[in-house]
């Protein structure tokens, strides 16, 4: 055990791992903020859907070589986010129909487009790196550690402020819109903090795994607490112990960061998943 | 009996002196080989983190004495007709794999006296920058390398 913890000192002296450590903390408790109302408004997937949107205009970016990225990124991930949120009832194609189409479509022309006009030497390197996060979480730079503060401050900032807001259009959009919220800006407050999440998120987990980040922490809390708030809190809670385990169980193992974070995903689902049972008294 | 303790305290005086230097020297000569980086300490995800950044930001690290394990793997570049060597880390997905340029201490006959490639093998040596024209890469220079 004292070996164990000298490796973990040794390690956190590297700004690298702060740096991961900083991110994936404000990642998973960001993605785990908003994970709660997509998993009640049944978009568990979106969170998919949008992380290979992100996956494609990070290749048209490579493509481009956009010294900054992330112009590219984040405002198509956000357009695409505000089409499929807000737009779902309205559109000739729905729901999940439309994420399904939006994903594979997008991953699709991502890899083409990183093969036709490669410019790096190492095409599978790159393309398992941004899908499986591999171990791009350790690999950030100051600036981008510095955005990603912004914007979680940002997210977390909308979330408080309008959180009954949330609240109400999470469980009933109609009541809502009755007692005079605005729903439709409120649905697109909800698509972009989405879409920032899962570019954020990508650097943690990978694009194949963003999801996890969105919905374990959330089923996980709703297995034991019931309320709106207790499962928001417990949400943030698990996801971000997750995540600080991930991490370090990734640097003393030598195992893929992105999987380690949503194996310790799952087994939290599972023992709440126990506890849920046993307080229920087997039903 | 006086000028017996002199000479004998100047003569010691001079012996501890000496000593003093020689041992100065010796531990100066220590400290140029102490290791700065040892990256065999860490797991494969770190090596590969670490070797990213050196790769990136190569500047940070000139001067340093590296150690590091990975797979021997070489190179003929038939524009120069020279060959390159390198000690490859692949990441913990082993999809991504990140490397170093190194160019032995003592000049080896190849192939004979280097390792087949793939064969795990442990270098020290100096990282600096190799200049190819007007492009720079970063080297381990005077690596002293060991099969495993």
């Amino acid at each position: 055990m004292p070996e164990i913890i000298e490796k973990i000192s040794f390690y956190l002296d590297f700004p690298f791992v702060q740096y991961a450590i900083i991110v994936g903390v404000l990642v998973s408790l960001c993605s785990s903020l908003l994970g709660v109302t997509l998993v009640l408004k049944r978009y568990s997937y979106i969170g998919d859907g949008l992380s290979h949107v992100a996956f494609g205009a990070l290749a048209i970016a490579s493509v481009l070589k956009l010294t900054n990225n992330m112009l590219l990124i984040l405002p198509v991930t956000i357009a695409v986010a505000i089409l499929l949120l807000c737009t779902g009832k309205n559109a000739r194609i729905k729901g999940d129909a439309a994420v399904a189409m939006v994903s594979v479509g997008a991953l699709a022309i991502g890899y083409l487009l990183m093969n036709i006009f490669s410019t790096s030497a190492n095409i599978s390197g790159d393309v398992c790196t941004t899908l499986f996060g591999s171990t791009s979480i350790l690999t950030l730079k100051a600036e981008e550690v510095y955005l990603c503060i912004i914007l979680s401050c940002i997210v977390i900032f909308c979330f408080v402020l309008f959180y009954n807001k949330i609240f109400t259009i999470t469980f009933d959009e109609n009541f809502a819109r009755a007692t005079g919220v605005n729903t439709t800006i409120f649905n697109l407050l909800i698509a972009v903090i989405v879409a920032i999440i899962i570019v954020l998120a990508m650097n943690l987990v990978g694009a194949l795994l963003v999801s996890a980040l969105v919905v374990f922490p959330a089923l996980s809390a709703m297995r034991v607490f019931k309320s709106f708030f207790s499962v928001t809190v417990a949400a943030a809670t698990i996801s971000v112990i997750c995540s600080l385990i991930g991490i370090v169980i990734a640097i003393l193992a030598g195992t893929p960061v992105g999987s380690t974070i949503v194996a310790a995903d799952i087994v939290v689902f599972g023992l709440f998943y126990l506890i849920g049972i046993a307080r229920n008294g087997g039903n | 009996m006086s000028k017996y303790f002199k000479k004998t305290a100047i003569a010691f005086i001079a012996v501890l002196l000496f000593a003093l230097n020689a041992s100065a020297k010796d531990s100066g000569g220590n400290a140029s080989k102490k290791i700065d980086i040892d990256l065999t300490r860490m797991s494969s995800t770190m090596v590969y983190a670490y070797v990213f950044k050196m790769v990136n930001e190569p500047t940070k690290f000139i001067g340093k004495r590296i150690r590091m394990k990975g797979v021997f793997s070489s190179y003929y570049d038939q524009e120069t007709k020279k060959r390159f060597f390198g000690c490859v880390i692949a990441d913990a997905l082993a999809c991504c794999s990140q490397g170093l340029a190194f160019e032995p201490a003592k000049k080896r006959k190849f192939p004979d006296e280097f390792p087949d490639e793939g064969t795990k093998i442990e270098i020290t040596g100096d990282f600096e920058m190799a200049e190819d024209g007007d492009d720079a890469y970063p080297i381990i220079r005077n690596a002293k390398m060991s099969n495993e």
